[in-house]
C-alpha cells in the first residue's frame, strides 16, 4: 500500500467510525441479534466486518446505550440487542448533529463547486 | 463444523477471561447463522476449501479477540498534554540540579580533574532518563486509576482551566532578536575593535603592563613567574582572535553581516575552550612557578600551590559552564533546524 493509499484508508476509517455507530443505533431501534443486524446494515449499503461490529455492540452496551438479552430463536440461543431509553435519547441527539454536519458539508461543497466553476469560466 | 470450533477456540484464548464464554457463545450463534444461510443458498454444505476461505475472511483469531479488549492507553489523550508539559519541566530541572550536584561532587572529591568532570557530565543522561521514567510511571498510574474509575481526572489536567488571553506570556527575547538584523555600523565596529584588540594582544608579551597594569611590576618583583604553558595559550588566543576578525571581515565584504552564522558562533565557542583546556592540563597543574625554586620553595611553596589550585578549579568551573552552554546552544540549533525543515515540508 502506498503512502497516499494508506493515508486515504486511515481518513476513510476515521470518517466511517462515527457513521457506523449512528447506523448501528438507528438499526437497533428494532431488536436484532448480531448477524441479522450485520445483514440489515449490508442491505442498506453499509458493509461491516464481524470483527468490527460485534465488539462495537459490546462497547455500546457497556456505555448504557444498548441492552441485550439471550433468547432462543430457531432452536439456537442468540443475543438480541435494542436501544435503551438513554440510547434513544443520545441517538436522537447524534442524528440531529449528523444532519447538521451533512447539511453544512453539502452547502460548503455546493458553494466551493460554484466558485470553482465561475473561476474556470 | 470442526473448523469453526477450532477457530472459536483460538479466539477464546485471546479474550478477556471473565467474558470468554459469553463472547464465544455470541460469536458462535452469529457465525452459525451466517454459515446456515450460506449453505441454504448453495443447497449443500460448504466444501473444505470454501469453509477455509470463509473462516479466513473473518480475520485472524488474535485480531478478532483484540476488538473485545477495552481500549487502554499507557497515557491517554486527555492526560498526554499535561504529561508532556510536566516531563519537559522535570527533565529541565533534573538537568540543572543534576549538573550542579555533579560539579559540586567533582570539586569536593580528592582529585578533581578535567577527565573526572567530563565523566560526571556523561552520567547526566541517566539522571534525565530516571526523571522521565518517574514522571511516566506516575502518569501511567493516574491514567490507570482514571480508566478504572478509581480517580477523577485531576483539575490540573483539564484543558487549561484558568486560561485567559491576558495571562499569555510576553514574546521571548529570542523572537525579538531573531527578527532584528545587525546593523552595518555594528558590523564595522566589530571589525575596527577586533583589529585594535588584536594589536593590543600582540603588544602584551613585550609590554605586560598593558594586561596587568601595576600588577606587572609586582609580578616582576615577586618570586613567581608564568609557567611555560602560557606561551601556547597566548598564541591560541591570538589565533582565535584572528579567526573571528577574519570571519567578521569577510561578512562585511560579502554583505552578510546582518545575521550572524549560528554554526560559526558555536564553533568559535567550542574552539574557545582550547586555551582553558590547555591550562588545566598544564604539567602539575602549574599556571605559575617559582623563579628560584631551590631558594624560595620553603617560603613560597605552599602559597604557590594554593594559587595554582584556585586557578585550576576556577578554569574547571568555567569549562563546565561553557560545555553546558554549548550543549544548550547545540540543542537550540538542532531545534531551529528541525522547525525550518518541518515548515519547508508543510
Amino acid at each position: 500500500m502506498t503512502i497516499a493509499e494508506n493515508l486515504f484508508e486511515n481518513l476513510r476509517l476515521e470518517l466511517r467510525r462515527g457513521c457506523l455507530t449512528l447506523a448501528v443505533l438507528a438499526q437497533l431501534r428494532v431488536e436484532r441479534y448480531g448477524y441479522t443486524l450485520r445483514k440489515a446494515l449490508a442491505d442498506d449499503g453499509l458493509v461491516i466486518d464481524e470483527s468490527t461490529l460485534y465488539p462495537l455492540l459490546r462497547r455500546l452496551e457497556a456505555q448504557g446505550l444498548l441492552a441485550s438479552e439471550w433468547r432462543e430463536e430457531e432452536k439456537r440461543n442468540k443475543r438480541f440487542y435494542r436501544l435503551t431509553p438513554d440510547g434513544e435519547r443520545i441517538f436522537a441527539q447524534l442524528l440531529g448533529e449528523w444532519k447538521a454536519i451533512n447539511a453544512s458539508v453539502t452547502a460548503t461543497l455546493n458553494s466551493t463547486t460554484n466558485a470553482a466553476n465561475n473561476g474556470a469560466l | 463444523m470442526e473448523l469453526l470450533d477450532r477457530y472459536l477456540e483460538s479466539v477464546r484464548k485471546h479474550l478477556p477471561w471473565q467474558r470468554q464464554d459469553d463472547i464465544v457463545a455470541e460469536l458462535r450463534a452469529n457465525l452459525e447463522s451466517q454459515l446456515e444461510e450460506k449453505e441454504e443458498t448453495l443447497g449443500r454444505p460448504l466444501t473444505q476449501a470454501e469453509a477455509e476461505e470463509w473462516i479466513k475472511q473473518l480475520g485472524a483469531p488474535i485480531q478478532v479477540a483484540a476488538g473485545y479488549q477495552p481500549q487502554q492507553y499507557l497515557i491517554g489523550p486527555s492526560l498526554f498534554p499535561t504529561y508532556r508539559y510536566v516531563l519537559k519541566l522535570a527533565c529541565s530541572w533534573a538537568m540543572i540540579i543534576g549538573s550542579i550536584v555533579l560539579v559540586v561532587q567533582v570539586f569536593a572529591s580528592q582529585n578533581p580533574s578535567a577527565s573526572a568532570l567530563f565523566g560526571a557530565l556523561l552520567s547526566l543522561p541517566s539522571v534525565l532518563i530516571t526523571a522521565a521514567a518517574w514522571v511516566t510511571l506516575i502518569f501511567a498510574a493516574i491514567e490507570y486509576a482514571v480508566a478504572q474509575g478509581h480517580l477523577k481526572l485531576p483539575a490540573m489536567c483539564a484543558p487549561s482551566p484558568g486560561w485567559t488571553p491576558s495571562s499569555l506570556p510576553p514574546l521571548g527575547q529570542n523572537v525579538a532578536h531573531g527578527k532584528k538584523p545587525r546593523s552595518l555600523a555594528q558590523a564595522i565596529a566589530e571589525v575596527v575593535f577586533g583589529i585594535l584588540f588584536l594589536g593590543w594582544l600582540l603588544l602584551v608579551p613585550q609590554h605586560p603592563w598593558l594586561l596587568m597594569g601595576p600588577g606587572a611590576l609586582y609580578l616582576n618583583a615577586s618570586p613567581f613567574q608564568l609557567a611555560d604553558i602560557w606561551v601556547p595559550i597566548y598564541w591560541c588566543i591570538v589565533a582565535l582572535n584572528i579567526l573571528q576578525l577574519g570571519w567578521n571581515m569577510q561578512n562585511l565584504v560579502r554583505g552578510t553581516w546582518q545575521k550572524p552564522h549560528p554554526v560559526f558562533n558555536l564553533v568559535l565557542k567550542a574552539v574557545g575552550l582550547i586555551p582553558a583546556i590547555l591550562l588545566i592540563n598544564a604539567p602539575n597543574h602549574a599556571a605559575f612557578l617559582l623563579k628560584h625554586p631551590a631558594i624560595d620553595h620553603a617560603r613560597y611553596g605552599a602559597a604557590l600551590d594554593t594559587i595554582n589550585l584556585y586557578i585550576l578549579r576556577s578554569f574547571q568551573v568555567i569549562i563546565a559552564l561553557v560545555v553546558l552552554q554549548l550543549a544548550w546552544d547545540l540543542w537550540q540549533l538542532g531545534r531551529d533546524a528541525y522547525r525550518k525543515r518541518e515548515a519547508a515540508i508543510v
